[in-house]
């Protein structure tokens, strides 16, 4: 049969032959109507996807789903105008940070364009930071690809960049004995994957030996040694810096609105800062990914997000668990989510999540009590976790393609684009092998006009400029060098004023709260920022000559005061 | 400054000193640690008057109240080391050990034979009392207002909705008032006040401030600042009831929806957790049963509603401790 036919096809078995219609656009298949749900553009698109077209574009729109307005902010300079680099990265997020950094190999100019005020602001840092085993994953897909590959490379690239990263291992329990059954089957899939470690059956005894808190209810488990967990966006910065540090630049504040086009090329990308000149853009928008092809009129693929929420726990409920505990949804042929699950974060906290749902917007990280409830039903895992324990939840949007897998080409259309797109979970896990299949890309690119060359001198490990002091010792020696390592502002976290001070001199400028919180944790302990986030002011107030009210929560829309008081 | 002391106090707040002068009335060697640059604790941006009544039978301002225990503590010869944080406290044999660190000494370590916490408390924050939509700066806790507006002289908005009724959410209310900004209204899940009487009639009423009971923000909206809040009725049962949902616009929402005791610094003794109060189990002298020596007061004991019962809890715990360090030294 026709694919046009079956897409119709499928559209007229969910009810919407009549609302929907479905045409050809290139090689992709391209979605028009108008329906009354969400939920049913979701349906739609769904059934379109994996008909043997390139990719979705669902353009259908939805009964009260109006446009969405995208933060930008521009600071108003044009530093950038009439500036040229042999590589521009749309999107400051893993992807975009870990391409720079393989990038920074060679002898050629590299810039990341971030729209926000910081890098891994969605998706990079609203996730639970797990270095998948790359067992979820269809055999054969991206995902897979690029999970198990990345999951290897995980160890050299924290040891060199100098993030932390534990592998504590994944536990997917059993509820009833059924599921022992199943154990032949996910052997098969691991192998096919090439999953690491010895992954292997637990008995319930085991289970309670490994993990005394579990609830008594479990009845075994699949162990999957490989599994690992770090700071998401600690890793995204880290690598940003190293590229920096090998010579990258990083732009902040800067959404691009426009390319300019010659002869199949894009020439030039505008942005608010200036239009600045190009040898190859690489699109690493995250959920605008989309929206950044059509600029460069190269719209194959359409993005939904779906949105997930999580929820962190107290640091002290970290002692209770050491394995990741995940419900075995995993097995679920059509799951568009592994389920979440119950994760010892590298802070020491517990995090439990994500839940997974599809909405419309791009960039709405509000979260909901309904959802929240759901969050909090994983605590069911843990009997020594309780939602006393909450000390904070969020959501991030996982930019999601219809295919549900990754986008990682050359454009086909235009000669110097390539494309790092629809990178959802496992995408943490995935950054470093896709990095490096999206640089090989890009130098293929450019080394068509001229010569690139691998630079000497590259340093792979990242020389740290400002990190948080974990032990007692460890304080005592850096009082030895600059008393203010002694002059404690976060009392929940133990972080001194030089610490702080530090953070605000690193190589990424940073004058936020949020800012500060997300490379030393100044701010996100139990009591929230209470007591600390006056004197966090002060210090980015005394050290960056910034007035007190200027100071933003989360860059410029976000003052955290109104003015002085009478 | 010695490293044994008979009593060391940790925290010089109300609490704490109160139990150091009457730990050295009786004998004791003392030493109080602060880890702000001054004593006093929250008292010192608590500007408004109240405080003493029950002590003193005069109306003090919190600054005045802790302004005597501080003469007291400096008359009777206290040693106070402030600007410093505890890190690290256990229990060895018989005494209690410390490692301390301050910008002027370093890291440095102390022991003590009795040990009195009155570290105080923390307030609730929007997430601990599980607020959802939209996470935009202008969220406040009251004492986070407080500081801004008392110590630092900043606003932290112009139009204010305050959720919860506790005192110093009412303190609050009144002082954003006076200081030109606009108070929408505090919003309060349960069905009475939790503050009390005299600051709703001081505090709103006098002001004209509406106090809407059984009601709560069910949702934050705004993306960079805070531009309004959904507010909802709850049932009996505390549940949102449908169809009773405003939107309050306000550029400010300042919590005072309760007070944990801070006692994190226990974490490493075998001490007992009180479900109900969030402090630790003691028994009537303020002293654990599970480690003897250690004793609290204070606002980090249980939350008080008045400062001169919190110098009292104090005064029982410093005597004890000194009767314990006397008997130790036996």
């Amino acid at each position: 049969m026709n694919k046009l036919k079956k897409v119709t096809k499928e559209l007229a078995k969910l009810g919407l032959g009549g609302d929907v219609q479905a045409s050809e656009f290139r090689k992709s298949v391209r979605l028009t109507g108008h329906v009354g749900s969400w939920d049913e553009k979701v349906a739609a698109g769904f059934a379109a996807a994996n008909r043997g077209y390139k990719g979705v574009l669902n353009d259908i729109t939805v009964e009260g789903v109006g446009e969405e307005k995208i933060y930008r902010y521009d600071p108003g300079d044009r530093d950038l105008e009439g500036r040229y680099f042999d590589v521009l990265i749309i999107g400051g997020g893993i992807i975009g940070c870990a391409t720079a950094r393989e990038l920074a190999r060679y002898d050629i100019s590299i810039a990341i364009l971030e729209k926000e005020e910081d890098l891994a602001m969605q998706t990079s840092s609203r996730n639970d930071g797990m270095i998948h085993p790359g067992f979820a994953a269809h055999p054969g897909s991206k995902k897979a690809h690029y999970n198990i590959l990345g999951n290897r490379m995980y160890t050299k690239w924290a040891e060199e960049l100098g993030f932390e990263l534990k592998r504590p291992g994944s536990l997917v329990l059993f509820p009833s004995r059924l599921e022992k059954y199943l154990v032949p089957l996910m052997k098969m899939r691991a192998r096919k994957n090439g999953v690491d470690g010895h992954y292997r059956y637990i008995s319930r005894k085991k289970v309670f030996e490994m993990e005394p808190n579990v609830t008594e209810d479990q009845q075994g488990a699949f162990f999957l040694p490989s599994a690992g967990i770090i700071s998401p966006y600690k890793a995204t910065i880290a690598m940003a810096e190293n590229a920096l540090q090998n010579g990258a630049d990083v732009f902040l504040n800067c959404f691009v609105e426009s390319f300019e086009m010659d002869g199949g090329r894009i020439a030039s990308v505008r942005i608010g800062r200036g239009t600045v000149k190009c040898g190859a853009v690489i699109n690493c928008a995250g959920n605008f990914a989309d929206i950044i092809a059509e600029l460069a009129d190269d719209r194959f693929f359409s993005l939904h997000g779906r949105k997930g929420t999580e929820c962190i726990l107290d640091r002290n409920t970290g002692l209770t668990q050491h394995s990741i505990l995940s419900m075995p949804r995993l097995i679920q042929r059509k799951s568009k989510t592994k389920g979440g699950g119950v994760v010892p974060c590298i802070e020491g906290n517990i995090l439990l999540g994500p839940t997974a749902e599809e909405q419309p917007w791009r960039e709405d990280f509000s979260t909901d009590r309904g959802h929240f409830q759901e969050l909090l039903q994983k605590l069911d895992l843990n009997t020594k976790l309780s939602g006393s324990s909450v000390i904070t939840y969020f959501s991030g949007i996982r930019p999601a393609s219809w295919e549900e897998d990754f986008i990682i080409e050359p454009s086909e259309r235009v000669a110097n684009l390539v494309h790092g797109a629809a990178i959802q979970s496992p995408g943490v896990a995935s950054a470093p092998a896709i990095a490096v299949d999206l640089a090989k890309m890009t130098v293929d690119i450019l080394s068509k006009d001229k010569t690139v060359e691998e630079k000497t001198g590259f340093n792979p490990r990242r020389t740290v400029s400002y990190h948080q002091i974990e032990t007692v010792e460890e304080r005592r020696e850096m009082v030895g060098k600059n008393p203010l390592y002694g002059n404690i502002i976060c009392r929940c976290e133990t972080i001194s004023e030089q610490e702080i001070r530090d953070v605000l001199r690193g190589p990424i400028p940073v004058n936020s709260l949020d800012g500060v919180k997300r490379r030393i944790r100044a701010g996100a302990g139990r009591c929230h920022g209470g007591f600390c986030t006056p004197k966090i002011m002060e210090i980015i107030s005394d050290e960056l000559g910034i007035p007190m009210v200027e100071i933003t929560r989360k860059g410029d829309s976000s003052p955290v005061l109104s003015g002085e008081a009478k | 400054m010695k490293n044994v002391y008979d009593v060391i106090v940790i925290g010089a707040g109300p609490a704490g000193m109160a139990s150091a002068l009457t730990a050295r009335e009786k004998g004791s060697s003392v030493l109080i640690i602060e880890r702000e640059d001054r004593p006093g604790g929250i008292l010192n941006q608590c500007i408004h008057d109240g405080f003493g009544l029950v002590k003193f039978n005069e109306k003090l301002t919190g600054p005045e109240y802790a302004d005597r225990y501080v003469r007291w503590i400096d008359e009777a010869g206290i040693e106070i080391l402030t600007s410093t944080f505890l890190l690290e406290l256990i229990k060895d044999e018989d005494e209690f050990r410390m490692k301390l660190v301050s910008a002027e000494k370093g890291v440095f370590s102390l022991r003590g034979k009795a040990v009195v916490v009155s570290t105080g408390c923390r307030e609730r924050s929007d997430r601990q009392i599980f607020i959802h939509g939209d996470r935009p700066a202008g969220i406040f806790t009251a004492g986070q207002a407080q500081a801004f507006i008392n110590r630092m002289g900043y606003m932290p908005g112009r139009r204010a909705v305050i959720l919860g009724s506790g005192d110093i959410g009412l303190i609050m209310a009144r002082r954003l008032t006076l200081e030109g900004a606009e108070v929408e209204g505090v919003y309060e899940i349960q069905s009475r006040p939790s503050g009390l009487q005299r600051n709703i009639s001081q505090c709103l009423n006098d002001f004209s401030i509406p106090l809407h009971l059984g009601r709560t923000v069910s949702r934050v909206i705004g993306k960079g600042r805070i531009e309004a809040v959904e507010v909802v009725s709850v049932d009996e049962r505390m549940n949102p009831v449908k169809g009773t949902e405003a939107i309050v616009p306000c550029d400010c929402l300042i919590l005072s929806v309760g007070l944990i005791p801070e006692i994190d610094i226990l974490k490493d003794l075998p001490v007992v957790k009180d479900g109900k109060t969030g402090g630790i189990v003691t028994d009537d002298r303020m002293e654990s049963p599970q480690v003897p020596g250690l004793f609290s007061c204070g606002n980090a004991h249980h939350v008080y509603d008045l400062v001169d019962y919190v110098s009292e809890s104090g005064e029982i715990a410093g005597s004890a401790a000194s009767e314990f360090a006397r008997e130790a030294a036996i």
